[in-house]
């Protein structure tokens, strides 16, 4: 969720705008309707044991938000207005509106005399005002110090109740709102949070404790109501803004709307063609339908009000905005299909995480998006009470009264309709929906396809091969792109890998014409909401798109899909030529160029795009519906518009004036090539893209005999597209995108490098944060291109193509940080021990006149006093901030990672294992006392070798949330690489395939990432916890919310790092520099007051000494080297990792390429002490005598005039530079440590009375009661065992514990072998998380009545990465049941979705049904399901795994051993019948087991070991 | 990269030298061809990498090294020549006589031994003469201005390819009777034969370069009648003066500089000229003094003409002795032991030998009284210091002064046109290679002092593009001078 309020402005790079919140929701309802008090009270109880999913801010104290939305409690008001002489009528004839006023009583006065006003004009009648009783004494000092003036309004309308009055109310608050908004006056002076004489919400900026003793009427008995939505929140800010708690008027949100700019954008130009009998020229107050400044789950309550005053049903509504997936995989009605596919046509999906409460006062429901990421369990009792919240365990409920429990599996839906009293499932509410209208008949009947269309001839009409040249230097192509980029991507059908980041020239300082998708960089997820994975989760993902002419949203008609359906934005040459060609009726396709005069300057392009605008607009005006936008017209004397400034300043030039949804835009040009081209050309509203001269030139690439013979041209087309494809659907999958409809226009994106008013003229809403190039340079830029293309002097049989150089170093081309001189000196400086050599090599990396790259080449430091060098802080002291960035022993050699570690130690410095696990024999001292173990231990997504024994060996534990080359995404090691040693350190099987998901499963939001902090606090509570982000807009919020969630230390990576390998426009194109992060990340830390809290490292190309004052000075204490330390231990940048080539040893596992390795830690050592020197020296001429006195210090640094080029001179650091003021005696770097919560953990009173167990091994039995707020339980008395017994643990029941209760999160985590965890109970997400031997039993209360077998007993995500161990559960778990699980057993009575998801080793039996996409990324291990209906090969995901029955004897005897365990531990009845009629159930097992993990098994029963000489680098898709 | 780790799987192979016996007996090329596969797995062993040293530290004329590699690996011989081409103007050149600066730069060097950079040049760039590939090229539009060249060595035939090229109407002013410069009259037909030259001459008139020889700049055309008539000059005039070693005995016969004793057996062997005896070493004893690489092709030569016994003596110290083929430098050029073709064929070599004097009978050379030195090194500069009592004789009836070069020809073309020149006697220039009068730039040996062919291909073109851009500008040295 992203807020926009205005409470704060932006100051220097910290915008309000970009904070994040997430949080606990639920509701609970007495499902007949009966109002009590009870259910006011449930609510508050929810609350107060939610409260660790909410946060509290800087003070302490001030909770983020918390609120309660029912029904309006007639009998509280009927009293209590009675004393105020104010007589109510009868209840649903009367409105309540709640408002947040001014403290200011003539301002406030003010607006409640126009309010009264503009009530009576709607010829309303105010009944009278009532000031709301509260207690401030329990606010946070902060919440105080804004609380608004809260007073609830009475009215009445004549005449009107039920429906008609509810529209009325809305119309007068939205005319109130407008008042508000055309004066200005700002949210968090004036906001109402409840208009309705239905609902009513209670919410301030508190914690759910803080909130029941607030405001008095909840604690009112007559305060009662059938139904209770509730929403906690945790948000990245420390500001307190009480209109952005929850929840608002129709619901509670947990999540975050990532295509928000999208959606904005689309509803705005709806707004010029919406109409409504029910409001008829009432209408137009309601605009703007989005209330500004609100958060994105505020938007989203304006428009889901919108579309339900406009007669559409709540779930109806919600099922346009949030719809579950329907492609192919899913096994749903053709009408639920055909209804989501006509909707498609209608409005996109505002899409992104969600789990949503919601109510009208009647019915009240809760739902959760595709990807069903955030938890949403329930319990039903026999007594009619449905509760249902992020976590079990928040309310008492006796074992006996429960009749059912379960969770909302993703995308669907349920729904308590309290007049029918009735709860209804999914599958009711969605077939009411979607039969409601004959959607399926009027898709079939009005929908045009691409493919039905015409055949029509076009063969790839052939220009000259000269003009194809001219065309090619017309748009920048060079050689190295067609030989790097082009022709990979066409023979492979993807787009290429590259390694060793990227280095070259950011846009705005090269001095060669860019092109202009250079300046913007992709956007993606990290920490508040999770990517997908567009490979193995490719089920919830759609490419599929409607254009043309769009209609009112509030009807309903079969013209609204008379539109194109795309299945996917590339169109061929041939769809072109299709399109043009056929006449399609009510379809009208008009052409328009996108081209202006090669004479031109600024005015000129300027003009062009005017003319193009206007053009546009009239053709649609004219009935157009859909434009193609070319620009194949280009000769010598007119040149194309960029494709991307012509698009979005058209796109944007029609939403303003309204004009957007009314026609489809095609682009048809020659500049997009890439992925990030397409996708950048849809993120600013293109709806489809034809990339005609990359056609062109692959049919070219075939003449020439370039492509494989094998390979048609037709073919090599489809690869193409097919890369493309994919390409796009990982940019989505970033963001957490799931559809291209709310992709497109969404402006993900960040530019670096152009002019505000640029932006703010084409590409409105896009951030900018340095300034830079404006439409003069953009078209100095094409033309310059032009020049080339049609130079009078060139050759008129076509000159070659230049040679390139962005990827790989070329003289006289784009400049790359790291010259080759830089190189050879640095070599020889750490090789000879020569700082004289150094300074040569920091003089290059420093001498920004010759090679500007970085934003930093541009800083200068101002004058200061110098002191003498001698006081200056030592540069042993000094060195001990420098790290060694993560890189992991698999990705680089073991000599390499050794050596890294050995020199990092002598240095009392740190160096990183990187995810890869790490040998435990690196863990014991080396011979000559050396130690070869990496201080820092990682924790990425795939979880590869993390255990408890790995975890204790650390004295750093880094999250790393994304890494700088490829954030947002995840890897693969191709099996073939797994050799045994690899394997053995990762703990999964040699030849294995081994996949990291994009997201680590157990943090999808920030309350999740405060969960993970927490279990490795408790995993090892001596290390410190430190989380990586690569930069990127909005990082420096991402980081408020980690110093929130109580980590030690954020690391902030620059973009252009990266070792390994990575798709090469993820290394282009995706994060921001480290400059602009770390400045973000210092003042947003400083404005929220947490910056005291933690500390800050910074890594990206971080090169030289003055790199390191640099960044000091922007805020960082630490500083990490990846590149460099790589470089100094001979690397040459071959920028061959990704293809184990490496000729010096470094990035391979080739056995003889390892030979030519010539490191020694002596010569890494050298590098840091070098660097160090340099920095103490410009610490001498700065005055600085420690770097304590350094960090923060922005106003230090200066721009460097003199040095401005030509496309340079439009950059402004100041917001860079800003020092956000602190209060006198403020620290602006990290001086006190964080308080972690560990002292009430229940493993104290464990690990206590365990002590003989843990010291003599002596065995013990334990017992306790447990609940939902003991998290993380077993974790600390894991690190125990560990500490002593290293990996191998204690003997098998050493210590037994037995729990009752609700176990909060993460039950068992990392729980080691010779410990058992019985719970009689339930347990919430995480249980058995990264488990490392050990036993956990979970069965239902004793005394329970259901059927176990048919209910929930665990959340999402149990025994991720869990290595080893056991774990038997009477009843069915969530999504993603043994995620990443490589070597853990599991009994389970039936999962969720994705179960066994990229799981490499171990066993599981599901004892009952599965959900979708089970064993997806699934390599090794073997799962055995129990299929009664015969429908799991439907569900599962065939791409890795065989199905097959339990035919060998021997595992027959294996599954029936262990079920009959799983019986003696759980007394599972379920388990007993299946024993029972085990001959008869024996053939309903299907064996689920990894192709290659099959033949990996046959390999080791052979004996025959892998060749040594397997290559092992790290690899991505 | 065509091949992934193709540099594991061949080792290098160098083409031999033809064997000693037959090629002394012939002024033919001494090297010999490697076979089309056996290229093509040389090609394979070059790696592309991410930062090609030898395009980037290796090669002045940056060629880009790693693309031709490939091409060629992947037999498409047309695109590497054109990529060949990009960079190189005379690849058949560089191909035969170049040092290969690159190969010491190649990131195999580092730890192996480096690709066969300059025989897969040479191979691509023959292979594309004999598929017409080398066809004449024009601009599309012709520029109407006339720039003079002065002087036709590599830097003056590359200037004048590339201005031709860019539209220009070029006129190559030439003292000699046949262009070419030091590749004609310097480099011996061992080494470079000269239909090779020829045959370049003949593709650049074919490109409209008119070549203007036996014309003496200053003295049969005017530094003025220059300045009237063109709207550029380029001076690439080489440097020519040769270092002298001013010594008792200078003045006896005998004694030449090895440019006369290299031009004379070139121009004997062209037919310009019929042989001066007293420049010819058949049945003589010879003593080359200096161990540069021009002293080796006095050797070659000597042996050639027949010569009894031919010692090369130096004064630096022998560098040291390195039979790795890894380059202990890398990635710059090792100042390490060389052995060329010619000391092969037979030559006795020594170093740390200063010369006292020339000994002579009748006004006739008989030998070098000659020293041995020992070198100091003391902060950053080396000096040496005689071996007392190591005086010794070296006889010799012909002696060849193969010390280098000291600067150019200040002549009356230099005083006349005004340009000013350094303290190292080479014309100064900017970094746009404009001298001090607008319109005149300079090139090759003339601005760097003597250096490799290579360079002074690439001063040269970079000269042109720098002229070029003058021109475009609509600057002309003609009307500077006609105002």
């Amino acid at each position: 969720m992203r807020s926009h309020h205005h409470h704060l402005h932006p100051t220097g790079l910290y915008d309000p705008q970009y904070e994040h919140d997430s949080c606990g929701v639920g509701f609970v309802a007495n499902i007949d309707g009966t109002p009590s008090h009870d259910i006011i009270i449930d609510g508050l109880t929810i609350l107060k044991n939610l409260v660790h999913r909410g946060a509290v801010g800087g003070d302490l104290k001030t909770g983020d938000g918390a609120g309660l939305l029912f029904q309006i409690p007639h009998a509280l008001f009927e009293r209590t207005c009675a004393k105020q002489g104010i007589t109510l009528p009868v209840p649903g004839t009367y409105g309540v509106g709640f408002l947040f006023l001014p403290q200011q009583q003539d301002e406030r006065q003010d607006i409640e005399r126009r309010i009264t006003a503009l009530i009576t004009e709607q010829s309303g009648t105010v009944l009278g005002w009532r000031d709301v009783p509260v207690m401030p004494d329990c606010l946070g000092d902060m919440a105080r110090a804004t609380m608004p003036c809260l007073r609830q309004i009475f009215i009445s309308v004549a005449g009107h109740a039920g429906d008609t009055l509810e529209r009325t109310l809305y119309l007068m608050r939205k005319s109130i709102e407008r008042y508000a908004i055309e004066n200005q006056i700002p949210l968090d002076s004036f906001s109402i949070p409840s208009f309705s004489a239905r609902t009513i919400t209670y919410k301030g900026m508190l914690d759910g404790p803080a909130l029941h003793r607030f405001y008095q009427d909840l604690s009112d008995p007559l305060c009662t109501s059938a139904l209770a939505v509730i929403h906690q929140r945790y948000s990245t800010n420390t500001f307190p803004s009480w209109p952005l708690a929850q929840p608002f008027r129709y619901i509670a949100h947990n999540g975050e709307i990532n295509t928000l700019r999208g959606n904005i954008n689309k509803m705005r130009a709806r707004e010029a063609t919406l109409a409504s009998p029910l409001f008829g020229d009432d209408l137009k107050k309601l605009f703007p339908i989005i209330m500004p400044g609100g958060s994105d789950s505020a938007m989203f309550d304006n428009v889901l009000e919108l579309l339900v005053a406009g007669g559409r049903s709540l779930e109806h509504a919600l099922m346009m905005m949030i719809p579950e997936a329907f492609g192919p995989a899913y096994h749903i009605s053709t009408d639920k299909r055909a209804f989501y596919e006509y909707h498609a046509a209608i409005m996109e999906p505002w899409d992104g995480p969600a789990a949503v409460a919601f109510t009208d006062g009647r019915k009240v429901g809760a739902m959760l998006d595709r990807n069903g990421l955030r938890p949403a369990r329930y319990y039903i009792t026999r007594r009619g009470k449905i509760v249902m919240a992020s976590e079990v365990g928040v309310l008492d409920i006796d074992p006996i009264e429960i009749l059912e429990k379960g969770r909302l599996a993703p995308g669907k839906m349920l729904l308590v309709d309290t007049e029918k009293k009735r709860v209804l499932k999914d599958n009711e509410i969605k077939a009411l929906v979607a039969r409601h209208k004959p959607y399926r008949h009027w898709l079939e009947q009005n929908k045009i396809e691409l493919k039905g269309l015409l055949q029509v001839q076009s063969p790839h009409a052939q220009g000259a091969p000269e003009l194809l040249m001219q065309h090619l230097k017309a748009f920048g192509y060079t050689f190295e792109e067609i030989d790097k980029v082009i022709l990979p991507t066409v023979i492979n059908a993807q787009e290429p890998v590259s390694s060793m980041g990227n280095d070259e020239a950011l846009a705005v300082l090269s001095e060669r014409p860019r092109l202009l998708y250079d300046y913007f960089k992709q956007l993606f997820a990290q920490v508040t909401n999770p990517p997908i994975d567009p490979y193995r989760e490719s089920l919830v993902m759609s490419l599929m798109s409607f254009t043309g002419r769009e209609r009112n949203l509030l009807d309903e008609t079969p013209e609204h899909c008379r539109q194109l359906k795309l299945s996917h934005p590339i169109l061929s040459n041939d769809d072109m030529a299709k399109l043009r060609s056929v006449n399609i009726p009510d379809y009208r396709i008009v052409e328009i160029p996108i081209l202006f005069p090669r004479t031109s300057d600024r005015e000129g392009l300027q003009k062009a795009l005017d003319d193009l605008c206007h053009c546009v607009a009239a053709a649609i005006c004219d009935g157009a519906s859909l434009v193609i936008m070319t620009d194949r017209g280009i000769c010598p004397d007119r040149a194309g518009i960029p494709a991307l400034l012509a698009l979005s300043c058209v796109h944007q030039y029609l939403v303003r004036t309204g004009k957007r949804h009314l026609a489809g835009i095609i682009m048809e040009t020659g500049e997009a090539r890439d992925v990030m081209h397409i996708a950048t050309l849809i993120g600013f509203g293109a709806n489809g893209v034809n990339p005609y001269l990359v056609f062109e030139l692959i049919a070219h690439l075939k003449n020439q005999g370039r492509l494989p013979a094998t390979l048609t041209v037709e073919a090599a087309f489809e690869n193409y597209i097919t890369a493309l494809k994919k390409g796009i659907l990982k940019i989505m999958s970033k963001m957490g995108i799931a559809t291209i409809r709310s992709y497109r226009g969404a402006q993900l994106f960040e530019a670096i490098g152009l002019d505000s008013s640029l932006i703010e003229t084409y590409f409105c809403g896009t951030p900018s944060r340095i300034g830079g190039i404006g439409l003069s340079e953009i078209a100095t830029e094409t033309l310059l291109r032009y020049e080339r293309a049609f130079d009078p002097a060139a050759r008129p049989d076509g000159e070659p193509l230049p040679s390139g150089g962005s990827i790989h170093y070329r003289k006289n081309s784009e400049r790359h940080v790291l010259t080759p001189e830089a190189i050879v000196s640095v070599q020889r400086a750490v090789r000879e021990g020569s700082y004289e050599h150094y300074r040569r090599f920091a003089d290059t990396i420093n001498n920004h006149s010759r090679n500007l790259c970085t934003l930093r080449g541009l800083f200068t430091f101002k004058p200061q006093n110098p002191v003498p060098l001698d006081e200056v802080e030592p540069v042993e002291s000094i060195v001990k901030r420098f790290v060694v960035s993560a890189m992991s022993f698999g990705s680089i050699s073991k000599e390499a990672h050794e050596t890294i570690a050995i020199a990092m130690n002598r240095l009392g410095a740190a160096s990183n294992s990187g995810e890869g696990g790490e040998d435990e024999i690196r863990y014991l001292p080396l011979p000559n006392g050396d130690s070869a173990m990496s201080k820092i231990k990682q924790v990425a997504s795939g979880r590869f070798g993390v255990t408890s024994n790995y975890l204790v060996h650390a004295s750093e534990l880094q999250i790393k949330m994304a890494q700088g080359a490829k954030p947002g995404e995840g890897g693969q090691l191709p099996g073939h690489k797994v050799s045994d040693i690899i394997a053995r350190v990762r703990h999964a099987t040699p030849g294995v395939m081994l996949i990291s998901p994009p997201p680590h499963h157990d943090i999808y939001s920030i309350e999740d990432l405060a969960q993970l902090i927490f279990d490795l606090k408790n995993a090892n509570p001596e290390a410190r916890v430190s989380v990586k982000l690569v930069s990127e807009i909005g990082v420096g919020t991402v980081a408020a919310g980690v110093a929130k969630a109580k980590a030690d230390m954020v690391l902030i990576s620059g973009h252009d790092g990266g070792t390994g390998a990575s798709p090469l426009s993820s290394i282009k194109y995706a994060g921001s520099p480290w400059e602009i992060g770390l400045a973000e990340t210092q003042q947003t830390l400083l404005c929220n007051r947490l910056r005291d809290k933690i500390r800050v490292q910074v890594d990206g190309q971080l090169k030289t000494g003055r790199d390191i004052v640099v960044a000091a000075l922007l805020g960082a204490e630490e500083f990490g080297f990846g590149t460099m330390a790589l470089v100094s231990l001979g690397c040459v940048m071959m920028r061959k990792c990704h293809l184990d080539a490496c000729p010096v040893g470094i990035a391979t596992q080739d056995p003889e390429l390892r030979k030519r390795f010539r490191g020694a830690p002596e010569h890494l050592i050298n590098y840091m002490l070098f660097v160090a020197r340099e920095v103490r020296e410009i610490m001498a001429s700065l005055g600085f005598r420690t770097m304590d006195d350094m960090i923060g210090r922005a106003d230090v640094l200066d721009t460097n005039d003199a040095l401005r080029h030509w496309k340079a001179r439009g950059l402004d650091f100041s917001r860079l530079f800003a020092m956000p003021p602190v209060t006198e005696g403020t620290a602006r770097r990290c001086t006190t440590p964080q308080q972690q919560a560990l002292a009430d953990v229940l493993d104290h009173d464990i690990i206590a009375k365990a002590r003989t167990a843990l010291e003599q091994q002596a065995p013990v039995e334990l017992s306790m009661c447990i609940r939902n707020r003991n998290r993380s339980v077993g974790a600390m008395l894991s690190a125990e065992v560990s500490k002593r017994y290293g990996a191998q643990g204690l003997p098998d029941h050493t210590i037994h514990c037995r729990f009752y209760g609700s176990a909060g999160q993460s039950f068992g985590a990392f729980l080691a072998r010779g410990i058992t965890f019985e719970l009689e109970g339930d347990a919430n997400d995480y249980l058995g998380k990264g488990l490392s031997g050990g036993r956990i039993i979970v069965y239902p209360p004793k005394k329970s009545l259901f059927r176990a077998e048919n209910n929930i007993i665990t959340g999402n995500v149990a025994l991720y990465g869990a290595t080893s161990g056991e774990v038997f559960l009477n009843g069915q778990a969530g999504e993603r049941f043994c995620v990443r699980n490589s070597g853990a057993l599991a009994v389970v009575e039936g999962v969720g979705d994705h179960g066994c998801e990229y799981m490499t080793g171990g066993r599981v039996i599901v004892l009952g049904n599965t959900g979708v996409n089970f064993a997806a990324g699934m390599s090794g291990g073997i799962a055995y399901v129990l299929d009664m209906n015969q429908l799991f090969d439907t569900r599962c995901n065939l791409e890795m795994v065989d199905l097959e029955p339990v035919s060998i004897a021997e595992e027959q005897r294996f599954l029936y051993a262990t079920i009959q365990r799983h019986h003696r531990y759980t007394g599972s009845k379920y388990a007993e019948a299946i024993l029972r009629d085990w001959d008869e159930l024996l053939p309903y097992f299907v064996r689920v087991i990894p192709i290659d993990y099959r033949k990996a098994l046959k390999r080791i029963e052979a004996e025959t070991k892998l060749p040594e000489h397997t290559v092992v680098t790290e690899e991505v898709y | 990269m065509g091949k992934l780790k193709g540099f594991l799987e061949y080792r290098r192979v160098d083409p031999p030298y033809r064997p000693r016996d037959e090629r002394i007996r012939d002024y033919r090329e001494v090297t010999t061809r490697l076979s089309e596969e056996a290229l093509m797995q040389q090609a394979a062993r070059c790696m592309d990498c991410g930062v090609p040293f030898c395009h980037a530290l290796g090669c002045p004329l940056g060629n880009v090294i790693p693309e031709w590699n490939d091409l060629l690996y992947l037999g498409r011989v047309d695109e590497a020549y054109e990529r060949l081409a990009l960079t190189n103007n005379f690849p058949e050149i560089t191909g035969r006589i170049c040092p290969a600066p690159c190969e010491a730069a190649c990131t195999l060097s580092i730890n192996d031994s480096p690709v066969t950079i300059r025989q897969i040049e040479f191979a691509i760039s023959e292979a594309a003469f004999a598929r017409n590939l080398v066809r004449p090229q024009f601009a599309s539009t012709p520029s109407g201005k006339r720039v003079a060249v002065v002087g036709s060595g590599p830097a003056g035939l590359a200037a004048a390819q590339q201005l031709a090229r860019y539209g220009h109407d070029v006129v190559v002013m030439e003292k000699a009777h046949q262009p070419g410069g030091l590749l004609r009259y310097g480099i011996p037909n061992f080494k470079l034969e000269k239909w090779v030259l020829d045959r370049r001459i003949a593709q650049m008139t074919d490109e409209g370069v008119r070549f203007e020889t036996n014309v003496q700049v200053g003295e049969d055309i005017s530094a003025r009648f220059l300045c009237r008539t063109f709207d550029a000059v380029v001076l690439a005039c080489g440097a020519e003066v040769p270092r002298d070693l001013v010594v008792p005995g200078r003045e006896l016969s005998g004694i030449h500089y090895a440019m006369d004793f290299l031009a004379h057996s070139n121009r004997v062997l062209q037919g310009e000229i019929v042989a001066n005896a007293d420049l010819n070493a058949a049945g003589k004893i010879v003593l080359v003094i200096g161990g540069g690489d021009t002293g080796a092709d006095c050797v070659g030569t000597a042996i050639r003409q027949g010569a009894r016994q031919i010692t090369q003596i130096e004064i630096l110290p022998m560098p040291r002795q390195w039979n790795k083929s890894e380059n202990p430098d890398w990635p710059y050029w090792p100042n390490i032991l060389r052995t060329s073709s010619s000391h092969q064929e037979g030559c006795e070599r020594l170093w740390s030998i200063t010369t006292k004097k020339f000994e002579g009978n009748n006004g006739k050379v008989t030998g070098a009284r000659v020293a041995r030195v020992t070198w100091q090194h003391t902060a950053g500069t080396r000096s040496f210091q005689e071996v007392p009592e190591s005086e010794f004789t070296i006889p010799a009836d012909l002696i060849i002064i193969a010390a280098g070069f000291t600067g150019i020809t200040r002549g009356k073309l230099i005083q006349d046109l005004g340009v000013e020149t350094t303290a190292s006697g080479t014309i100064a220039v900017d970094a746009t290679y404009k001298t001090s009068v607008p319109g005149i730039f300079a090139a090759g040996d003339a601005v760097l002092g003597p250096s490799l062919v290579v360079r002074a291909i690439a001063q040269g073109r970079e000269t042109a593009q720098a002229l070029h851009t003058f021109l475009r500008s609509g600057n002309s040295l003609k009307a500077n001078c006609q105002r």
